[in-house]
């Protein structure tokens, strides 16, 4: 109700048209009142209770598991990996990720197993994502988004979201921070670690892969492509961990997820052991530079495709990566 | 006199041929075999005398004929109307027993001088079986002139006659015939002492070949593929070193022999799920050096083919008839094939096939081969029991004319 | 609810009829009145944080040093698991061999350790398929290692990779994998189902060839181990132990990693399976009704694959690491906690219902001759001191027992079956006259190292691993079996449980006492 127009004061009665009063329009507001600024209902303030509400709730199951599963599939042909990693773990989680593209969280939101996939909320960025009535609710509605500020650290925001943690409610997060603009990683901020320290849940690093190719920022249509989803195991925050240690932790295992996906398991444990894992957001230096380098990154072929033989001394020879 | 008489009558033989479609031996009531009144067979010139039979045997041959499924090959070879019979024992008019060696060549043709094979004494390689002073027959038991076994009378050469020794009963003279087609066959499989042998199917000619193998060559391994329980108890007996299921032939042969088999290696990471024993075409990499197929069906060869080594030897006993095969493993594994019909001299020991035969019948006691006998009237029911024999736990069937009535009439 | 404990329980006029698992299917049988049931305990409950528990055992394990004092760089370093015929069922993923092999390798990793083997311990088991290993170490390890070929299954017919370590008192040849031999440290990852695996004999028998495991698999060694479950009574065991000494001197380094599962063998909705059948829902009734009904009606093939579909629920509920002999005690024990009952005096018939699994036909057919194996060698000896069954005593089996092989994974068997079945079932027989020829077999050598076949003389031991059981009973009937296919193997067909009693009686008497060994789940039965 905030963009009710200031009704002009009203030159005689003559000229009224006939229209219902009150308790059929609006009040008017009494001359001499002066009304408080209306608070905001859009950006970070917008409340999406009603969005986990069990109708919501319903018609997002529907949506998710229909338009959205078939549309995530026939985009991206997601391979997904390190779901095994997830045994054992128990209620809620916060699920961080990178980020390329927009088709990120509906992959996530589809590659999430059971029971976290229809309980968790996203953290969508307040600037982007709750601009006006209609987006907010769509992102509210559709992939149960809620609003949080990333340019700043936001202390309402970050309440509201560490009481949907303690609800029961698991988050999926991008603690980039926003889409990749080269296909190349962006530091973590520290918000999936305050949230994990502060509701004391652990946080699961995940890996996606492919998206940017598929539809990343500043495409105007997505191209059909291949995907990678790779799980982490959950991380536990330790006793008297700081907020950015926990980020950085939470980082290096994105990292080491994203060796794991273009390299090999063993090889990126290596890697992570050694502190080497190729850091996700490229090298220094000039942007040809950059983007050269994520050539030479490319996943190589599925090596589950060729077999070989069991024998050491008869294996194929093993093309270098 | 009685006699079961073959015609030529197109229709009774396509007749026989979809009787036996329902069961083998069926032909037997519908087909162009009947039980007739004829005229005895008079000597169609010097040196011929009449045999009056007391036991004839039923061979695969015969059948084939009253199922009306003879190779269209007999045509020019046979003259009807004719009465079969040619496993014989009968006895002369001075009562002397004698077994009828059937083949009727150049001697009993009167054409003289004989052929190359007839003057080597390989009867079965006469090339005159169509001429002469006789109607066309390759058999006594093929042609309109000398009679057949399945009467109370024929007439037969004095080159055909062998004298039965005293102490040889009928059962086992009758078994004299199939055990000379059988013990050819036995010797052309040429395999060594050290060699490995097979012989698919143990009907009467299997076990025949099985004793002739067992007392001529004595295979290291002598493999049996016998359907029957009975059969694996005979094979077993006369000198098999291992009898299994057809089925398993091809496994057995491959350990047997020490090779492999083609098609099971593994470079296929889902193994099929399919559950079952071997296939019988299993294909080996090594195989038998012999083969001796007392079957005749396409079956038989293809599986003779699939456990034959490279460079062996198949003997074909068993009358085969029209046959589909792929002969691509006889080209690729430049196998030999050759075919083993009936009798006369065997080069190796140096001696008429049919002497030999007498020995084997005794030495190895091939009369226990003789299953049951019926009476000329109830053809029917022997025909029937000769070609289920293997199922019905028989070997030979033979007809008894020892008991007509008619006998001692004519 | 702590899980209750196994128990014998009496039969009388109220109990219920009595579950029989009969091979990919099952059946509700009587027992006549005062026969005793043994009930297997009840699960175990799993450890909480499995991966916690793994590693804790890593850093601290039992008369060792913790595995990263173990670890250096440039080290040689060789992982040997369990194959696929552990455990049974096949666990739901992720195996709990992928579990200790990434917390090894992790270890590996943070020491710097380059040089890694992964081998599959499978002797003269068949070969896993690359599914069977994705399932048994989980797809990173098995993407990491298998395209280098550094994750492999055991050939223990490759000459080039044996090693011989000498001989030990009784003159056993110890003959080992030679990768495993040389390696500075050997770290096995071992599942312990039943009281027989585990121990020295992991490596001993897992990773050796023919010309070593011919010394304890043999009918002298199995009548000799009374049973085989109970290590101090087995002749098996004593020969293994004694070639872990040879292993050990040879300057082999081990590192034990055991663990135990608890006995949760069937997933919703067939867990009535592992009831006590008074304590059948409804829900369990209208499954038994409604599954037995429909698999009637269900061809063999698709019974078959349903059954081999199955993924047990069961888990971990311990792990220790460290020296083989103080590791195995620490495992043995959990194992009793799990399986052990305890059984008065022995019966004159024992009855058994056999599953449709057993050590060697996963994803594969349970055929006669391991109808005969699981029957007469496995459940037969799952008792301690005494059989279950006196001396002379009649043994009832409940299986299909079909005619029927898997060709791809069991040729030997075929042959051993058709070629010297039909000749003899005397287990010495076979040994002296058949056994060299399946062993040296070209053929079946050569399917074992390129397909997935079981060795050539695998079905001997198969016979062997019943030669006990043979020499201790009267007779053997199988209920519900192929007429032909049993008889092949010497026992007596029987079409109900009613006739197999009959036919019992002709060797033990007309009032015979009766024990059926309610098993799976598996139990060791301890006879007083």
């Amino acid at each position: 109700m905030s963009r009710l127009p200031s009704l002009p004061s009203l030159p005689g009665a003559r000229f009224r048209v006939p229209r219902p009063g009150f308790p059929w329009s609006a009040p008017l507001v009494p001359r001499g009142y002066e009304r408080p600024p209306a608070a905001p209902h859009t950006g970070a303030d917008y409340d999406t209770a009603w969005a986990r509400r069990p109708l919501a709730r319903h018609v997002r199951l529907l949506v998710l598991e229909g338009p959205i599963r078939l549309g995530v599939r026939a985009l991206t042909a997601p391979e997904r990996t390190g779901l095994d990693r997830l045994d054992g773990l128990e209620g809620a989680a916060i699920f961080a990720a990178n980020h390329h593209s927009h088709l990120d969280t509906p992959l996530l939101l589809t590659s999430l197993p059971e029971p976290w996939r229809h309980r968790v909320l996203v953290a969508a960025a307040a600037d982007y994502f709750f601009t006006n009535r209609l987006t907010s609710a769509a992102s509210a509605l559709a992939i149960g988004a809620i609003p949080i500020e990333r340019t700043r650290i936001e202390r309402r925001s970050a309440d509201r979201a560490a009481g949907l943690i303690d609800d029961g409610w698991s988050l999926l997060i991008f603690p980039e921070g926003g889409r990749s603009a080269d296909g190349w990683g962006r530091g973590h901020r520290g918000g999936a670690a305050y949230l994990a320290l502060r509701t004391a849940v652990p946080v699961v690093p995940i890996h996606v892969e492919g998206t940017g190719a598929i539809f990343g920022k500043g495409d105007k249509r997505p191209t059909p492509g291949t995907s990678r989803v790779t799980f982490g195991a959950p991380l536990h925050p330790r006793d008297g961990e700081s907020a950015t240690r926990f980020a950085g932790r939470i980082e290096t295992a994105v990292a080491a997820l994203a060796d794991e996906a273009t390299t090999d398991w063993w090889s990126a444990r290596q890697r992570a052991a050694r502190g080497t894992s190729p850091s996700l957001s490229g090298p220094e230096g000039s942007s040809w530079r950059r983007t050269w380098a994520l050539g030479e990154r490319r996943r190589p072929r599925r090596s589950g495709s060729s077999r070989s033989r069991s024998s050491g001394a008869h294996s194929p020879a093993w093309p270098r990566i | 006199m009685k006699a079961l008489q073959v015609e030529r009558s197109l229709p009774r033989f396509a007749v026989a041929r979809a009787a036996s479609a329902v069961a083998p031996g069926r032909g037997a009531r519908v087909g162009p075999l009947r039980l007739a009144e004829i005229d005895p067979p008079a000597p169609p010139g010097p040196g011929w005398q009449r045999v009056r039979p007391r036991l004839a045997g039923i061979c695969g041959s015969d059948l084939a004929t009253v199922d009306g499924k003879a190779s269209p090959w007999f045509e020019p070879v046979v003259s009807f109307p004719f009465v079969p019979g040619h496993e014989v024992v009968g006895e002369l008019d001075d009562g002397r027993r004698v077994v009828l060696e059937p083949v009727l060549g150049c001697a009993t043709r009167a054409i003289d001088p004989p052929c190359p094979a007839c003057a080597q004494g390989d009867l079965s390689r006469c090339r005159n079986i169509a001429f002469g002073c006789l109607e066309p027959g390759l058999q006594t038991g093929y042609c309109s002139v000398t009679g057949g076994g399945w009467s109370l009378a024929l007439v037969a050469h004095d080159s055909q006659l062998h004298t039965v020794p005293e102490a040889m009963s009928d059962e086992a003279a009758v078994m004299v015939e199939p055990a000379a087609c059988a013990l050819r066959g036995a010797l052309k499989a040429q395999a060594g002492r050290e060699g490995v042998v097979v012989v698919i199917g143990a009907g009467t000619l299997g076990l025949c070949a099985v004793a002739a193998l067992h007392r001529w060559v004595a295979p290291a391994r002598l493999l049996v593929g016998a359907k029957h329980p009975q059969q694996h108890r005979l094979a077993g007996e006369l000198g098999a070193t291992d009898v299994v299921a057809p089925s398993s032939l091809p496994r057995a042969v491959r350990r047997a022999t020490g090779s492999s088999a083609f098609g099971q290696s593994g470079d296929d990471s889902s193994p099929p799920a399919r559950a079952g024993g071997s296939s019988p075409m299993m294909q080996l990499t090594g195989g038998a050096d012999a083969v001796v197929d007392c079957v005749g069906s396409a079956t038989s060869l293809a599986q003779a083919l699939a456990i034959v080594r490279p460079g062996g030897r198949i003997v074909m006993v068993g009358m085969p008839g029209p046959l589909a095969v792929d002969l691509t493993p006889l080209w690729q594994r430049e196998v030999e094939l050759v075919g083993a019909y009936a009798y006369g001299f065997e080069p190796g020991p140096g001696r008429r096939t049919f002497d030999l035969a007498f020995e084997l019948v005794a030495d190895a006691g091939l009369d226990r081969l003789v299953s049951a006998t019926y009476p000329l009237h109830r053809h029917v029911a022997a025909l029937a029991h000769a070609a289920e024999a293997g199922g019905r736990g028989a070997v030979k069937i033979a007809f008894d004319l020892r008991r007509e009535r008619e006998r001692d009439r004519i | 609810m702590s899980p209750r404990p196994g128990f014998v329980l009496e039969v009388d006029r109220s109990t219920p009829p009595t579950l029989f698992m009969h091979g990919n299917g099952y059946r509700l049988e009587h027992l006549p009145v005062g026969s005793r049931i043994v009930y297997p305990p009840e699960p175990l409950p799993v450890v909480r944080d499995i991966d916690g528990a793994i590693r804790d055992a890593l850093l601290h394990p039992v008369d060792s040093d913790p595995l990263p004092a173990l670890l250096f760089p440039g080290m040689r370093l060789t992982i040997a698991f369990d194959d696929i015929s552990l455990p049974l069922p096949p666990m739901r993923r992720p195996d709990v061999r992928q579990r200790v092999i990434e917390a090894v390798l992790d270890l590996a990793a943070e020491a710097g350790v380059d040089d890694v083997h992964l081998i599959a311990a499978l002797a003269l088991h068949r070969r896993m398929t690359e599914a069977e290993l994705r399932h048994a170490v989980g797809d990173r390890v098995y993407d990491a290692f298998a395209p280098r070929g550094l994750l492999y299954n055991f050939d223990a017919e490759d000459p080039d990779a044996l090693a011989s370590l000498g001989e030990t008192s009784q003159g056993e040849e110890v003959e080992i994998s030679k990768r495993a031999a040389e390696s500075d440290l050997l770290v096995y990852v071992n599942i312990n189902l039943v009281a027989m695996d585990g121990g020295h004999k992991s490596t001993a028998t897992g990773l050796a060839s023919y010309r070593s495991l011919r010394h304890h698999h043999n009918v002298r060694t199995m009548q000799h181990s009374r049973s085989f479950m109970d290590q101090h009574r087995s002749e098996l065991h004593s020969s293994n132990w004694r070639m872990g000494e040879v292993i050990r001197n040879a300057g082999v380094k081990i590192f034990q990693i055991e663990t135990t599962l608890n006995n949760d063998t069937f997933p919703k909705p067939f867990d009535f399976l592992q009831k006590r059948e008074w304590e059948w829902s409804l829900r369990d009734r209208s499954s038994y009704l409604a599954s037995t009904k429909a698999l009637a009606r269900t061809p063999d093939r698709v019974r078959r694959s349903i059954f081999q579909s199955v993924l047990a629920p069961h888990n971990m509920t311990g792990v220790n690491a460290g020296d083989v002999e103080a590791v195995h005690e620490l495992t043995t024990a959990k194992v009793m906690e799990q399986q052990l009952v305890h059984v008065e005096g022995q019966a004159d018939i024992l009855t058994l219902g056999l599953p449709h699994i057993c050590p060697y036909n996963v994803h594969s057919v349970m055929n006669p001759i391991l109808v005969m194996c699981t029957g007469l060698g496995y459940f037969f000896n799952l008792y301690r001191r005494r059989p279950l069954v006196r001396e002379g005593g009649v043994l009832i089996v409940s299986h299909p027992t079909p005619w029927a092989f898997h060709p791809v994974h069991h040729p030997s068997y075929i042959d051993f079956f058709e070629e010297v079945l039909t000749e003899t079932t005397d287990p010495l027989e076979i040994e002296k006259t058949y056994e060299q020829s399946f062993a040296e077999d070209e053929w079946y050598r050569h399917l074992y190292r390129t397909s997935y076949a079981y060795h050539g003389v695998h079905p001997f031991y198969m016979w062997y691993w019943g030669a006990h059981a043979l020499q201790h009973l009267g007779g053997v009937i199988i209920v519900g079996g192929d007429a032909k296919a049993v008889r092949r193997l010497g026992f007596k067909p029987a079409t109900t449980m009613g006739d197999a009693l009959e036919m019992a009686s002709d060797v033990v008497g007309r009032d015979p006492s009766l024990t059926h060994f309610h098993c799976p789940p598996l139990m060791l039965a301890e006879v007083t």
